[in-house]
């Protein structure tokens, strides 16, 4: 239905789930909710067709659409849970250290404002062993961006989200979630998607820094999310507290089965796929 | 009345015969009011009977069956102190004729307690006129148009609002409550009678499901204002089952107390066979048949009363609550334990499926028939965006843990509930789905317009490129190895 859709490879993840070719997902039958946010689940500008459902993570997210007038949202579940269900943590896995940390990133489109010096210098005295800094691949991109973090740390990116159904890494959360379970702690200046998702990969999570607030950005909102997560905001945070609330924002326990997420997702009827390939045959990307 | 035959259904059913049947042997009784002749011969199989009517045709019919009959109307019935026990199971409503004086609920009252001899019996029906059959009539009572309904008085009639009320107006009138039921789904042939004790610390969740049974089974396929099924389970659990009761039935003596006096359970169901429900020694509700009903095998409901809500009640609430994990651990536990019985026919207690009525035979497409029952109420669910039955029942099936590929849904299928508040409901779906197809064409048309450019951008590139020296050259070089690599195969051959 709509490109962000296959933002992350997130619909590549639920096609996989539902047993069917990852690498040419059909069509999602409306608009997945492609990150964490505080609004009704859909990203900004998202053109929403009547009528079609919007399939959010959490129960909380599904009562603020439906108060904004999204009639048809369903609670499904964030895609990174389903990929956690099929990517069990493997028994001999190397042994979590140090901080991976998101430095809060806008989209293409925006450009962010604030001391990137002060913060790394933050993040520095904070963290107890390695940081590995994770960047949007448009600040990856950028040479002088990447050798200022390089400075500090290691510095990697987790793919092309992709953009119009275009060169997607479908691979990007796959490449996560292996950097997630290499860290003990997952870190970023601002509350968001890869923090829950590093607190279901098994991270302690910590927001904390400059926010680096955004041009022309609603500061009440971004006021709001530090108020409502309190549990997820600090240095060091309340493990169980703050894992439950992101579970929760994740939408764990929400997550459908195969079956019944084909017949959501209007997937009932398609080819099914051979199991998907294993985990041993993925190349990992790391840098 | 010579030329008058009622036109309203006379009281009668399983119950209303059982309850005729338990007047004492050898008894004078007189059954005032129309009821059925299979609870008239009830009661003479063992009793002396006499019957009062007002249409001259009936009692014509009845002599013929060699049934006593006064045939007339009450006020003109003379005799005092003659009977035991005076049936009324049908109120008192049709016991006048036309003619002469029209008793209101007290003087026909007054008028049947002076037939009885002391310590007589009464038996009395009393419909209520906020009882859940009022509450979802279609029609008015106030304005009826058949021939009996020469005083449409409905809820302008004077007699008694509420179970209490009734036993004062009794009471005043010198006789005493020996046993009050509230009975449902409809006064003239109720399949469940409870006393209010029952009701209030009875097992309210199976009786409110017994209850939602009986309404269903009762409206199935009449036009209705709103699904009874609803009204009558939020009464029974809400603690509001005799106040919603359609009639409340009565037993009553005249001073002094009889010596063989009417006994029966808190509980008594059934359409044909007749069950009670009461509870044991232990405290536990048991289920007894009191009466076996021809072709049906009735031992099964011996034994311990199912307990827990129904399922369909919880589906329902966990539907409207959002409630994912719930409606799928439901969906599972139904599928695992009760496939083939329908949601209104399981009771859920702790995660133990227990049909409600095993003597209901097993039925196929169950989920579909909730997923009908989804969309045709108008209810809120996770899966909004699942108009359609086929859609709905394949999810419904995933979350049961069942495979998505549902067989196509019959032609012929299931009657919806002829309900008007649902049609409404229906309606506004239909054009909220409309609305939002007419937009969705709209933006496809948009999209395919973008693509169109882009395709139209794409192939001018091509023809640009085609005209080139570079692409000229390529082509004739194509051809050339082409040919070259056909002679090479024709040569291996």
């Amino acid at each position: 239905m709509h490109h962000a859709n296959h933002f992350y490879g997130h619909a590549h993840i639920l096609a996989e789930y539902c047993g069917l070719d990852r690498e040419h997902p059909p069509r999602i039958n409306g608009y997945l909710q492609h990150g964490w946010n505080v609004v009704d689940g859909l990203g900004a500008g998202t053109p929403y067709v009547p009528g079609r459902p919007i399939f959010v993570w959490s129960e909380q997210t599904r009562r603020r659409a439906w108060s904004m007038g999204r009639r048809q949202a369903t609670v499904v579940g964030a895609p990174f849970l389903y990929l956690l269900t099929m990517r069990p943590e493997p028994v001999n896995s190397e042994p979590r250290e140090g901080t991976i940390f998101y430095p809060f990133h806008g989209w293409e489109g925006q450009h962010i404002a604030g001391d990137h010096q002060r913060q790394v210098e933050e993040i520095m005295e904070t963290e107890q062993g390695p940081v590995t800094f994770c960047l949007y691949w448009h600040e990856y991109r950028n040479d002088k961006v990447r050798a200022d973090y390089e400075r500090y740390g290691r510095v990697i990116c987790h793919g092309y989200r992709g953009f119009q159904w275009r060169d997607t890494d479908i691979d990007f959360l796959d490449n996560q979630l292996a950097e997630l379970r290499k860290h003990k702690r997952v870190a970023s200046n601002r509350l968001s998607s890869a923090v829950f998702h590093g607190v279901a990969a098994g991270c302690e999570p910590a927001v904390y820094g400059d926010p680096m607030h955004l041009d022309q950005e609603d500061l009440p909102t971004a006021d709001r999310v530090r108020r409502s997560w309190p549990e997820l905001h600090g240095k060091h945070v309340d493990l169980p507290a703050a894992r439950a609330s992101a579970l929760y924002e994740l939408g764990a326990g929400y997550l459908a089965s195969p079956s019944e997420l084909r017949a959501m997702l209007g997937w009932t009827g398609y080819y099914t796929a051979d199991p998907a390939e294993s985990e041993d045959e993925r190349t990992e990307v790391s840098a | 009345m010579p030329s008058f035959t009622e036109d309203r259904p006379r009281a009668g059913g399983a119950l209303f015969a059982y309850l005729a049947g338990r007047v004492p042997a050898g008894a004078e009784v007189l059954i005032a009011g129309p009821h059925t002749d299979e609870l008239i011969d009830a009661v003479a199989a063992h009793a002396t009977v006499t019957c009062l009517v007002r249409s001259e045709p009936e009692a014509n019919e009845l002599d013929a069956r060699g049934v006593t009959v006064l045939c007339g109307t009450l006020p003109k019935l003379e005799i005092a102190e003659r009977y035991d026990v005076v049936v009324a199971l049908d109120g008192l409503a049709r016991l006048c004729s036309v003619e002469e004086t029209q008793l209101d609920w007290n003087e026909s009252l007054r008028a049947l307690k002076r037939v009885l001899r002391p310590g007589g019996t009464l038996l009395l029906a009393v419909e209520n006129e906020l009882g859940v059959h009022r509450l979802v009539d279609p029609t008015t009572t106030t304005s009826a148009e058949i021939d009996s309904a020469w005083l449409p008085l409905g809820e302008f009639d004077t007699k008694p609002g509420n179970p209490t009320r009734l036993a004062g107006r009794l009471s005043a009138e010198g006789l005493a409550i020996d046993w009050l039921g509230a009975a449902w789904p409809v006064p003239e042939a109720p399949t469940l009678i409870a006393t209010p004790n029952a009701l209030q610390d009875g097992p309210a969740d199976a009786l409110a499901a017994v209850a939602a049974g009986a309404v269903g089974q009762a409206y199935a396929d009449k036009p209705v204002l709103s699904d009874p099924r609803r009204l009558a389970t939020a009464a029974v659990r809400g603690g509001l089952g005799p106040e919603f009761a359609a009639a409340w039935l009565v037993v009553a003596h005249r001073a002094p107390r009889p010596s063989a006096a009417i006994a029966l359970p808190p509980v008594l169901a059934g359409d044909g066979p007749v069950v009670e429900l009461a509870p044991g020694p232990d405290g536990a509700w048991m289920r007894r048949v009191l009466q076996e009903a021809p072709d049906r095998d009735l031992a099964v409901l011996n034994g311990p009363l199912p307990a827990g809500r129904l399922l369909e009640e919880l589906l329902l609430a966990a539907s409207l609550r959002h409630d994912l994990p719930i409606l799928r651990r439901l969906l599972s536990g139904w599928n695992a334990s009760q496939p083939t019985a329908t949601a209104d026919n399981v009771v859920v207690h702790n995660d133990t499926y227990a049909v409600l009525d095993p003597s209901v035979p097993a039925q196929t497409d169950v989920i579909r028939r909730f997923a009908q029952t989804l969309l045709s109420g108008g209810y809120a669910h996770p899966w909004p965006a699942a108009t359609d039955l086929q859609t709905l029942t394949s999810v419904l099936h995933g979350a049961a843990g069942m495979p998505d590929d549902v067989p196509a849904v019959p032609a012929e299928d299931l009657p919806l509930p002829d309900s008007r508040r649902e049609h409404e409901e229906q309606l506004r779906a239909l054009r909220r789905q409309v609305a939002d197809a007419s937009s969705r064409a709209q933006w496809y048309e948009r999209e395919l317009n973008k693509r169109d450019k882009e395709l139209r951008r794409s192939r001018e590139k091509i023809a640009l490129f085609s005209g080139t020296v570079t692409y000229r050259a390529a082509k004739i070089g194509l051809a050339a190895a082409r040919k070259a690599r056909n002679r090479l195969r024709k040569g291996l051959q």
